[in-house]
């Protein structure tokens, strides 16, 4: 058995490498150091130290490093993220993160004003004063048949009510209980485009989002660019500016190039193959200029299309006058899509908000 | 139960079961049957996460107790139900003196109405048992906490007949596979160890069909694990496992091949690849698969 100290140093550098790792995993590590031999010890960690396919890569870096003496390599990992400054977005007081005659406009701009308003010229005063009112806005995701069930007027008969209601009327059951499928909300899934072309938008539909996930825990959002990051756990706590901070750290390639249908294939073979995009409404934020091939979008387009409920495309260059849809990977994507919407400001955000509850009721073939 | 010396033994007793287990999966084995800790099971579908537990099962002799998961799964499910038809005709009986009403109308909610569901039998059999909770992330959250608070004492109160636990007060051994559809609770993966399984390299590819499908021959074996490592390179949406590996040497044996040829492959590429848009990119390339 290795030494305690050895053991809770270990634990301490895979915490400080991101790894939730407590004092009963290390209790159980250096348990299971006991039981095997030392040259096992790499296993015996991996075993109880680890609880995700994502962390193997940074256990294995930490245990050369503390076990092997190997120098650190520096790589982006779950250790490292590269933090960059969010700007002005979170900071609660108007005026106090920007001052000058911005300021004035943001305290002057009404909510009506706010709605209106395109989110590449909001202020980062303004941008917290949308964040306040997405709150407010609900999402309603379609709802879906469940199979749980409970007890309703009309159904199937529901025989352990049935038997216990029985009881009252001398075991004959004259009164039969009925029960029914619950139904329960899809779940609705964000991919945000956050790369340059988009860098006017993205923040704000990263606050869309992130209103979103505070509504229903089971809401996943992802950002990409050149390559998919899933934000969901950043974006999981209440405090808008941690989730920010939190997101901006979490993804590599803010505001680099946009590689959509690279990005959809990592999307769709990580997570939306496996059961996340099944039945769900998945909403991608993006303007579909798209450095790669174009065919590739259509192609993983079709497949998002068959395994989700309904695909929603919000791109805000839709609001620009005489817009068509030139891009060539939004020409690509587009006969893929159920609903086509700007969003680029609030008013229009609840309209996609909208669209999307009524998203189960008809299937608007583009 | 069968105790093992070390995770080499548990290795060996697995492969005479027919189930080759790499290094790091018996020192995980290992350590979750000596500490009495779940183990969770990630990997690719068909690397064999399933299996695992069968042929444990086997070198333990215990009783293979599978609890599949799926959307919805709720404690009627997973832990027990009353047998609601066999409970009113026996209400009736009672009511119309059939039957001497004191001493029969405890046994209303006893052992003879109550089904028994994996879980509550997986706890009745403690270390008789191999307990296997598959796919668990197809569940919902709710019935993670439950299934978390079943295996934290192994006991399960039912409110009409108190609490069940295992005779001998051991517990069973818990295997969980996740297709990783959804994260999993931290509390959950607290309790567990963890570990993940690779596909297999293709050496232990060809031991593994060896092992399940004698009569390919080692030719054949040696042919279909080189394609199949072939196929996993081409980015497939579903890239085949073991389980089509398996397969895939049984159909060509069978058809009288001891080698993957361009025709042989053809006629039974269904076997490896399972996804209509995969079968397009493979027949494509088909010269390169079969070499």
């Amino acid at each position: 058995m290795i030494d305690a100290t050895e053991a809770v140093g270990f634990g301490r550098a895979l915490r400080s490498a991101g790894l939730d790792v407590e004092m009963r995993r290390v209790a159980a590590f250096r348990e299971a150091t006991g039981r095997v031999r030392s040259d096992d010890l790499y296993w015996a960690g991996r075993s109880t130290l680890v609880s995700r396919r994502d962390e193997l890569a940074v256990y294995d870096r930490v245990f050369a490093t503390y076990f092997r003496g190997a120098p650190e390599e520096r790589r982006a990992g779950l250790a490292v993220p590269v933090r960059r400054r969010v700007t002005g977005i979170g900071s609660a007081a108007p005026g106090s993160a920007e001052p000058g005659p911005r300021s004035q406009v943001a305290a002057a701009s009404s909510v009506e004003v706010l709605r209106r308003k395109s989110f590449a010229d909001c202020t980062p005063a303004e941008l917290a004063a949308v964040h306040r009112l997405l709150a407010r806005l609900r999402l309603l995701a379609p709802t879906r048949r469940t199979r749980r069930r409970r007890i309703a007027r009309r159904g199937e008969p529901d025989l352990r009510r049935t038997l216990r209601r029985a009881f009252r009327t001398g075991a004959e059951p004259v009164e039969v209980v009925w029960r029914t499928r619950r139904r329960r909300p899809r779940r609705i899934v964000f991919l945000l485009d956050v790369s340059g072309s988009m860098a006017a938008y993205s923040r704000a539909l990263v606050l869309f989002a992130h209103a979103a996930v505070r509504a229903d825990r089971r809401f996943e959002v992802f950002a990409f660019g050149t390559r998919l990051t899933r934000l969901t756990p950043a974006l999981d706590t209440l405090r808008l500016d941690a989730a920010l901070s939190r997101a901006t750290a979490a993804v590599a390639d803010w505001e680099g190039g946009t590689r959509i249908g690279d990005s959809l294939r990592a999307f769709l073979d990580g997570f939306g193959h496996p059961g996340l995009a099944r039945g769900a409404v998945v909403v991608v934020c993006s303007d579909g200029l798209e450095v790669g091939d174009p065919m590739l979008v259509g192609e993983q387009m079709r497949r998002l299309r068959r395994l989700a409920h309904r695909v929603v495309w919000i791109n805000p260059l839709k609001a620009s006058p005489g817009y068509e849809p030139l891009a060539r990977g939004m020409a690509a994507a587009l006969p893929h899509v159920d609903v086509f919407a700007s969003g680029h400001n609030l008013d229009s955000l609840a309209e996609v908000a909208r669209a999307i509850e009524s998203a189960g009721l008809r299937r608007a073939r583009a | 139960m069968t105790r093992f010396e070390d995770p080499e033994s548990l290795a060996v007793a697995l492969r005479s079961e027919s189930y080759l287990a790499d290094h790091g999966l018996s020192v995980a084995l290992y350590l979750a049957l000596t500490m009495g800790r779940p183990l969770l099971l990630e990997g690719e579908p068909g690397v064999g996460k399933t299996e695992v537990a069968r042929a444990l099962a086997r070198v333990l002799d215990a009783r293979l107790i599978r609890l599949q998961c799926y959307e919805g799964i709720d404690a009627a499910q997973a832990i027990y139900e009353w047998d609601y038809a066999r409970q009113l005709l026996y209400a009736r009986l009672l009511q119309s003196g059939e039957l001497n009403a004191e001493a029969a109308i405890h046994r209303l909610y006893d052992e003879p109405f109550l089904q028994e569901r994996p879980l509550l039998a997986a706890i009745r059999a403690g270390s008789r048992a191999v307990l296997l909770v598959d796919e668990l992330d197809r569940a919902d959250d709710e019935f993670e906490a439950f299934l978390l608070e079943a295996l934290s004492d192994f006991a399960v109160t039912i409110p009409e007949l108190g609490t069940v636990r295992s005779d001998d007060g051991s517990s069973p051994v818990v295997i969980l596979t996740s297709n990783r559809t959804r994260e999993l609770h931290d509390a959950l993966k607290r309790r567990c160890f963890y570990h993940w399984i690779d596909f297999p390299s293709e050496e232990r590819e060809a031991e593994i069909v060896m092992l399940h499908v004698p009569e390919a021959g080692e030719r054949l074996s040696r042919s279909v694990a080189s394609s199949i490592a072939r196929l996993r390179g081409l980015e497939l949406v579903k890239p085949p496992g073991a389980a089509e590996a398996i397969d895939w040497a049984g159909a060509l044996s069978r058809l009288g091949f001891d080698e993957v040829t361009e025709a042989g492959a053809e006629a039974t590429l269904g076997l490896a690849i399972k996804n209509r848009d995969d079968l397009d990119v493979v027949t494509a390339r088909l010269s390169e698969i079969a070499r």
